[in-house]
């Protein structure tokens, strides 16, 4: 029960990251990212690859968010003329590619049969549950560093501005922000962040493979920055850790249903975790912390 | 090798067609309403297994069970907007997007709750294709074709030119005005769900003939069509086919020169490459 | 009364002793419990179901014999969303919360990788069906075994039976798949044999026609075609292919083109297609056995392979005298493969050979079930089918 528990709070640190990442870019700028298993999985892959060449973890983890805030620049630069409703779509669509390239590329990725063995971090100095206890740690110790930085970023002008551009994109423009690198910095940054959340992933579960990331992440990881509170980084994330405790809870739920086979289980897990998200959206549409807007500086 | 071209563009073609009912209903929803309907892959299943039980339970041929995919998957449309969506259109395009998403997640799961994940398939022949010139054409894509391009000419003059139609393009245009002017956008946004939706279910019939019908039939199509009615335009009904048969061309054509295994990709690289030019896609915006 | 420093002693030892006993001493009574872990959502969904309940007929016809070591069986079924990351999940949850002794069932090659060592480090066993060839060289310790052949073992027999229908030019399609690769070499190198050429595509397999992908494979001008997808992505494949006139031989894996995809298709579209998947010898009850124990004319190999998977655990537990990961992994090599043993197809029979004190010899619904040291099957003979007037017909055994 012990390391069931271990475990949940590890991959909750992980979902929170990805919250984290999302919160920056949905509710701070406004734009929504469909793609975020797509990035989570650039990072995976990246650092799984650096490590498995024989670099440091560290070197690994660097890695993760280079690539990731180049893939972040990239979709931003091919999507920067974009409505948010194509931005969406298209950021999907990216996420595909990348499962797709992680799946046919087999000299880079292994493909389908995905890497295993990844490099996990003391794991044999520590023993398995001493790794899951370090582990745990070192991944609130990564998501606490996130949010410290988040918040200060979301108190800070450059906050105020992002949320400026989110409220009204023209006003902002017209005030003299500039909107085109903000959006290109907050994208960015929130890819880093996800690829850091899927090297952090690699590593503790020692295997990615392209079936890793599929669409369905990207969901509970709405579901919990929704619940969280969009436009609040410690809404988001508790959310994120929110989402996998209720992802665990629906198994025990849906077993609770008498007289059902276990396909109608699973489908009622996956029903749960739909209304879930709507009934969050109609019934506390600002989450668990709404979001607070700080008053600009007063000018003497 | 020329008629390996030809083949592709026919082939691509038939492939379009297939995915050009689905979209014009999405793009459909977009045109009115102005969110996309990320349900849309849900409505499709729900069309392909209403289809299904017309079809194996009560015996009735292709046209009747696609009436009833139209009329089932547009009911579960409107319910679902009803019920998970409608109250959240104030809190802005996104948020209704995202609670589609949930919608669809529930959709699907409620039809595997019902069904299984069984793979379905009608009770109805198969039709070799006819060779013009060495050249393969299905009867049954031509068909699909021509479908879609009467579904396609109905609701564009339904819009130009019925008074519900009309009154649609106006909600779509300023809401408040219309209001003004007397126009109900509550009866107009369910009209619209309900022939969006249902379009999709006509086209997950469709697509039933070609593929297995199971909760995912929807899904596993949903970022083509979402190609197609980005590609040609949201919310232009035109444009949904004209993107529809592009995505089809693009990908069975580029086929000759790109591992078959990267198709989805290559759907994806023609909107990338087609929004850089004309961000609002290939019939803009308001083509309706 | 006055408690010695002796009697607490030694009672503190017995408490001692009692804690360092495995749970079985304590927990005597306590059913004994199994989990299957497959796809019932995703895109595994269509095989997921139908293995729950090959495995839970099994269970419940050990329970109506009165269980195993004098315990119930109890089955708890979770979903692995054919999904490596959420099948990790459920895994974390049979193992440390239900605390099964064993997993069986899991389907997609991504997802028995990534629950594996979950398995093998908290000494759960893992009976998978997964075909990648690399699941067996994972650093298991014996944790892992799995039903379905290996590509080596099962390959050739595509290009072997392609050459003796007289085919010279074999065409292989299929999706990208951890075997693909493997599969392929196979195959090349059994009609290359034969002085027969091979050709090969992959396709996507979300894809709602395949015209295109059919066209190059044609182009090869192949005598046979075989094609190495799931239903899903096998059923358009095969109505194109009819549609395209295409009139040669087609060989399918007996998991793809399985009873509910001939049902699913009108007849004309798969009528004469060929289906290999593994078996027992000729002459084995097994087969019959669990198609009458579940009700399902063709079980598909998957769920022939759960079936036998299911049986040859429980029968682990009583040989071993206890239900543990451990003891399964060291016992079921026992039951499936004793030389001399009591040749038995069901764990009912086997549960009383067992305790009758027999050495037992499991020839199961999938094949004889002899282990290699890795885990793989040793060997087995593979049942030759063909689609004949919507049925699916035995060829041959060989």
């Amino acid at each position: 029960m012990l390391s069931y528990i271990l475990f949940t709070l590890t991959l909750g640190g992980i979902y929170a990251l990805l919250s984290l990442s999302l919160n920056l870019i949905w509710g701070g700028a406004g734009m929504v990212n469909l793609g975020l298993a797509g990035f989570f999985a650039v990072g995976a892959y990246a650092s799984a690859l650096v490590t498995g060449a024989g670099a440091p973890l560290v070197i690994g983890w660097g890695a993760a968010i280079v690539v990731g805030l180049a893939a972040g620049l990239l979709v931003t630069f091919c999507t920067l003329r974009l409505r948010d409703d194509y931005l969406a779509i298209v950021t999907l669509g990216f996420a595909e590619v990348v499962r797709l390239v992680a799946l046919n590329e087999r000299w880079l990725t292994r493909g389908a049969d995905g890497i295993s063995g990844i490099q996990a971090p003391l794991k044999a100095e520590l023993g398995t549950a001493g790794f899951n206890l370090f582990y745990l740690g070192l991944v609130a110790a990564v998501v606490a560093v996130v949010w410290f930085g988040l918040r200060r970023l979301d108190l800070s002008p450059y906050g105020r501005a992002l949320r400026a551009i989110r409220e009204d994109q023209e006003l902002a423009s017209f005030a003299g922000k500039r909107v085109l690198r903000f959006k290109f910095e907050a994208f960015a940054l929130s890819a880093a962040i996800a690829a850091l959340a899927g090297a952090l992933y690699a590593h503790y579960a020692s295997y990615v493979s392209p079936d890793h990331f599929q669409p369905l992440i990207t969901i509970y990881i709405f579901l919990g920055v929704t619940a969280g509170g969009v436009g609040r980084p410690l809404g988001a994330l508790i959310g994120g850790y929110a989402v996998v405790a209720f992802l665990e809870a629906t198994r025990f739920m849906a077993a609770l249903m008498p007289g059902l086979s276990p396909l109608q289980h699973a489908a009622l897990r996956e029903i749960m975790v739909g209304l879930a998200l709507i009934l969050v959206l109609h019934l506390r549409p600002q989450g668990l912390l709404p979001e607070r807007i700080p008053p600009a500086p007063r000018v003497p | 090798m020329m008629s390996a071209f030809a083949q592709a563009v026919l082939n691509g073609i038939m492939n379009g067609a297939l995915l050009a009912v689905p979209a014009v209903g999405f793009t459909m929803i977009f045109a009115v309403l102005r969110y996309p309907n990320f349900a849309i892959a849900a409505y499709i299943s729900t069309g392909a297994l209403a289809g299904w039980v017309a079809n194996t339970w009560l015996g009735v041929g292709a046209l009747p069970a696609l009436v009833v995919a139209f009329a089932a998957a547009g009911l579960v449309g409107v319910a679902v907007e009803e019920a998970a969506l409608a109250r959240l259109r104030p809190s802005g395009a996104l948020t209704v997007a995202i609670a589609s998403i949930a919608a669809n997640l529930v959709v699907e799961n409620m039809l595997r709750f019902g069904f299984g994940n069984d793979l379905r398939g009608y009770d109805l022949p198969l039709r070799p294709d006819f060779r013009i010139a060495g050249l393969r054409i299905g009867p049954q894509a031509v068909e699909t074709f021509l479908l879609a391009a009467v579904v396609m000419a109905v609701l564009f003059l339904f819009l130009r030119f019925a008074r519900l139609g009309r009154a649609m393009r106006a909600v779509a245009d300023n809401p408040d005005l219309a209001r003004l002017k007397g126009i109900s956008p509550r009866r107009v946004a369910m009209v619209a769900v309900f022939l969006g939706a249902g379009l999709a279910g006509g086209g997950g019939v469709l697509l039933g003939l070609d593929t297995a019908i199971d909760p995912l039939t929807g899904y596993r199509v949903l970022l083509s069509v979402f190609a197609a009615a980005v590609l040609g335009g949201l919310g232009s009904i035109p444009g949904a086919v004209v993107g529809a048969l592009s995505i089809g061309l693009a990908e069975e054509v580029a086929m000759l020169a790109i591992p078959a295994t990267y198709r989805s990709a290559i759907g994806f690289a023609a909107i990338l490459l087609i929004l850089t030019f004309r961000p609002r896609g290939l019939l803009g915006e308001r083509a309706v | 009364m006055v408690i010695s420093r002796r009697m607490l002693l030694g009672s503190t030892a017995a408490l001692a002793g009692t804690l360092a006993l495995p749970p079985l001493s304590l927990a005597q009574g306590e059913p004994i419990r199994l989990a299957t872990l497959t796809p019932l959502t995703g895109a595994g969904g269509p095989y997921g179901p139908v293995m729950v309940k090959a495995a839970k007929a099994v269970v419940d016809e050990v329970n109506a014999a009165g269980g195993v070591l004098g315990r119930k069986i109890e089955l708890i079924s979770e979903d692995d969303q054919t999904n490596p990351e959420a099948g990790v999940r459920a895994a974390r949850k049979l193992i440390d919360v239900d605390k099964v002794v064993a997993i069986i069932g899991t389907w997609s090659s991504a997802v028995t990788t990534a629950v594996a060592p979950l398995c093998w480090e908290s000494k759960t066993f893992l009976a998978t069906v997964s075909g990648a060839d690399a699941i067996t060289l994972l650093p298991h310790q014996g944790y892992l075994i799995r039903t379905q052949p290996n590509t080596t073992l099962q390959g050739r027999k595509f290009g072997e039976f392609a050459l003796a229908q007289g085919a010279k030019r074999v065409f292989f399609l299929s999706p990208q798949t951890p075997f693909f690769q493997s599969q392929l070499d196979n195959i090349t190198a059994a009609v290359k044999k034969g002085g027969g050429e091979v050709g090969s595509l992959v396709y996507d397999d979300k894809k709602p026609s395949y015209r295109s992908e059919i066209d190059e494979a044609l182009r090869f001008k192949p005598d046979a075609l075989v094609l190495g997808g799931y239903t899903p992505d096998t059923t358009v494949l095969v109505k194109d292919l009819y549609r395209a006139g295409y009139k040669g031989l087609v060989v399918a894996f007996g998991y793809s083109v399985n009873q509910k995809l001939v049902d699913g298709v009108p007849a004309e579209a798969v009528e004469g297609i060929y289906t290999i998947s593994p078996s027992p010898a000729e002459g084995s009850k097994a087969y019959e056995r669990l198609v009458k124990l579940i009700g399902v004319a063709n079980p598909d190999p998957y769920t022939t392979q759960v079936y036998d998977e299911t049986n040859l655990i429980i029968m682990a537990i009583a040989a071993a005298g206890q239900a543990s990961g451990t003891a399964i992994k060291d016992n079921i090599r026992k039951v499936a493969q004793s030389k001399g043993g009591v040749v038995v197809d069901n764990a009912v029979d086997g549960l009383k050979a067992i305790a009758a004190g027999k050495a037992v010899d499991y020839d199961g619904a999938s094949g004889p079930c002899d282990f290699t040291d890795i885990g793989d099957i040793a060997d087995c003979q593979f049942r030759y089918e063909q689609v004949k007037a919507g049925k699916i017909t035995l060829v041959k055994i060989a």
